[in-house]
């Protein structure tokens, strides 16, 4: 085997529960966004365009669509013989437990596979984020400042501090403080969950809060502050660009109209930094003569006979005659058929709404869930419902 | 997975400068057509989904962008361990040109594709046409019937839409009586209009092929039709119907007659959008973005553009940037393509990379659309 001298390792086991409806089903990483990717595809293409070529995939939650979408990692031009993609779901050994407590605990129980590589740096990297970013700038980051642990981290709003895991900085950018989802932290520099690692500071810090009886085995909550306090070198990069953490139904809605409307998003047309994912067999999108359409992204494979505005529609969704479709997200093979109205609604995955459904109408009273609608994948609406901004609509089993 | 393997002939239909600018750099097979395709994904589709892990395609003269789009045959799950995608280099004819289909001098070359295999049975089909065909149907009778070679017909009372194909004379019991050549106007056939005309699709005996091959070494330019014919009665010959589409193109209004086509729906689904799908070379495209003033009607169009302006009846490529104020109405705009404002197209062909300058105005009609060169900048 090959020695590597950085492997990142992805975590791709949460659950997202935050994400409601869209993740009952599936795991998070393996959500569909923007029109023909899905969440994982970003930081995978990252991994690939970083040439980082050995990614061990950590999954745990409903993995099976995960697993097959990853494949052999193919599509993001990871299948190669030194290293490639490897799928590491928890497992049973004679001492092991076997499910992940904890994003700490997940990378502990993978401690042999990171042997197997030995390299020199690991890379710890989410399967939940939107962004693009060169791993290879970070490591030389890591590497010129002779750090030991160093976080990827990014300015954001005051008003949003207290949603992250803030870190503050010595004058010569050295971490000396890390809080996780505090009011009124003294920085608003937040983590973006990105590490790099020497390998034997990690394997070390992982063996000792394996030890540690009260520890929740979280990177952000026990392994990092555990750095500090023990005195280790930690940087903090910092990185510019588009970046966003989709694990609420808001966020999510937020960042696929982001780029929809192109100004503040990352360009996907950029030939130089491609996200790749790995793709249905789908004809070219057919736009009917009566279609009318503006302000959308369209994917392969969709069927627009109807109207479409501000709304991203993924591959195989199909818009029925004298339908509307307005500030929507339609998920692979949804289906709206002749004059429904959609509004600000996120249909999911082979969702079919019949004819002459009325979905996301506006309530003067009380505004829900910032007025998205969520419907979940295999969900079919009767002919003629109407639902209002807000709801989530579940399918029974 | 079958116990055939596959042959297609890439220089079929190559011969003629028929579609003039379209094919004077690359041969027909290579052709870019309904937005994300090119013609030769049809036949290597139907061939991939019909459960062929083996094909063998004969080479054209200008091959480079075949070799491009196809790869090593990832796309169409062709990258085996065993078996695969095969590159067979055609033969080079001189100055007899590149006419003919299905010559023998081209399997000769490439026997040991033909000896090395094990497989019962050789499909054949040239990829200058749209189709999309599942083999399964017409294998089994030719397995039932125990026939030494399957000929695949579609019965049609046009003559025009199918130009250039043999007529096949065919019994009761689905036996090939003869095959009639393209100028033979000898009608021996007992209805006149309705014809059974041959589409270049076969099933052969490996084994025969291989006698035939050998057995025709000395004949300089002889192809596997005439050879078949020579040996009509010895040989047992079942014809098997197909009545899905097919697309003849043997000119730029065939090609763009048959593009147009696709924007009828019942042609689109079956061809398109049915069980077995024509697999392409993918790119790894973001959705098409339609902006804030676009107008887009009955149109085809793939992943990747950008359009700010009007495109109406038409089919795009992947790529194609249509700037606000220009207006694209009946055309055929390829790859990478960038119609700039103020620009009016109607009926026309713009080859890849082909740039229109803000406010020109290019216009062919319906008989004889304009075609503009790879490129060019207008």
């Amino acid at each position: 085997m090959h020695k590597q001298e950085c492997i990142a390792m992805l975590l791709a086991g949460g659950q997202g529960s935050r994400l409601g409806s869209l993740t009952r089903n599936i795991a998070k990483p393996a959500v569909s966004f923007c029109g023909k990717y899905r969440i994982i595809d970003f930081s995978l293409s990252n991994c690939a365009n970083s040439n980082i070529n050995t990614v061990g995939v950590l999954t745990q939650y409903k993995p099976f669509l995960l697993n097959s979408y990853i494949g052999l990692g193919s599509a993001w031009n990871l299948d190669n013989p030194f290293g490639g993609v490897h799928i590491l779901p928890p497992f049973v050994g004679e001492h092991e437990l076997s499910w992940y407590k904890g994003t700490a605990n997940a990378i502990f129980q993978n401690l042999k596979f990171i042997d197997f590589f030995d390299p020199d740096y690991v890379l710890i990297i989410s399967g939940d984020h939107i962004y693009k970013m060169n791993y290879l700038s970070m490591l030389n980051y890591h590497k010129e400042k002779g750090s030991e642990i160093t976080i990827s981290t990014i300015e954001v709003p005051w008003e949003e501090v207290s949603r992250f895991g803030i870190v503050s900085l010595n004058e010569e950018g050295r971490i000396i403080k890390f809080t996780e989802k505090i009011a009124n932290p003294d920085s608003n520099l937040a983590s973006m969950g990105i590490y790099i690692f020497n390998w034997p500071i990690l394997k070390q810090a992982l063996l000792e809060d394996e030890q540690d009886q009260v520890s929740e085995n979280d990177f952000g909550k026990n392994i990092i502050p555990k750095q500090i306090e023990l005195g280790r070198k930690l940087y903090a990069y910092k990185f510019q660009g588009y970046w966003r953490d989709v694990g609420t139904i808001e966020s999510y809605y937020n960042a696929n109209m982001e780029f929809l409307k192109g100004d503040e998003a990352i360009n996907l047309f950029d030939p130089a930094q491609r996200v790749f994912s790995n793709e249905d067999i789908l004809p070219p999108q057919y736009i009917g003569p009566k279609a009318r359409i503006n302000n959308s992204l369209i994917s392969n494979g969709c069927v627009v006979l109807g109207d479409v505005s501000y709304s991203v529609l993924a591959p195989g969704a199909y818009v029925g005659e004298g339908a509307s479709i307005k500030n929507s997200i339609l998920l692979p093979n949804a289906r709206v058929s002749g004059h429904a109205k959609i509004n600000k609604t996120i249909v999911g995955e082979n969702a079919k709404i019949m004819s002459y459904c009325s979905i996301g109408i506006e309530e003067d009273s009380v505004v829900r869930q910032a007025g998205i609608t969520v419907i979940e994948d295999h969900y079919v609406l009767g002919k003629g419902s109407v639902i209002y901004a807000g709801s989530n609509l579940y399918s029974t089993r | 997975m079958q116990n055939a393997i596959g042959i297609l002939f890439g220089n079929n239909g190559s011969d003629s400068l028929s579609l003039r600018g379209l094919t004077s750099e690359r041969s027909i097979a290579a052709v870019p057509f309904g937005g994300r395709y090119r013609i030769l994904d049809f036949a290597l589709s139907s061939m991939v989904n019909s459960g062929l892990w083996t094909i063998g395609l004969i080479t054209p003269r200008h091959y480079r962008s075949i070799l491009d789009h196809l790869g090593a045959g990832k796309d169409w799950f062709l990258d085996r361990k065993s078996g695969g995608l095969f590159i067979l280099p055609g033969a080079i004819h001189g100055l007899s040109g590149e006419n003919g289909k299905f010559r023998l001098k081209d399997l000769q070359l490439n026997i040991e594709y033909l000896q090395k295999d094990l497989s019962e049975n050789i499909i054949i089909s040239g990829c200058n046409h749209i189709f999309n065909i599942n083999y399964n149907e017409a294998l089994e009778s030719h397995r039932n019937e125990k026939a030494d070679v399957t000929l695949i017909y579609k019965e049609s009372t046009d003559l025009s839409a199918m130009k250039g194909k043999e007529r096949l004379v065919i019994s009761d019991n689905q036996d090939v009586l003869d095959i009639l050549d393209v100028s033979d106007t000898n009608s021996t056939i007992a209805c006149p209009r309705k014809q059974n005309y041959f589409l270049d699709m076969l099933i052969i005996r490996r084994t025969l092929l291989l006698e035939i091959v050998d057995g025709y070494r000395s004949i300089e330019a002889i192809n596997l039709i005439e050879a078949i014919r020579e040996n009509i009665r010895t040989l047992k010959i079942i014809g098997v119907p197909f009545t899905g589409y097919f697309g003849v193109i043997n000119s730029v209004k065939d090609y763009f007659d048959r593009s147009m086509e696709l924007l009828d729906p019942i042609i689109c689904r079956e061809v398109l959008m049915g069980h077995d799908r024509i697999h392409t070379k993918i790119v790894d495209n973001p959705p098409t973005k339609h902006g804030n003033q676009a107008i887009t009607a009955n149109s085809i169009i793939s992943s990747g553009c950008i359009i700010e302006g009007e495109v109406r009846n038409s089919i795009l490529s992947r790529e194609v940037i249509v700037e606000a104020g220009a207006s694209i109405s009946n055309s055929i705009i390829m790859q990478k393509c960038k119609v700039s404002s103020g620009s009016r197209l109607d009926h026309v062909i713009l080859d890849k990379f082909v740039q229109v300058y803000p406010g020109n105005i290019l216009k062919g009609n319906k008989n004889s659309p304009l075609v503009v060169l790879k490129g060019s900048l207008v």
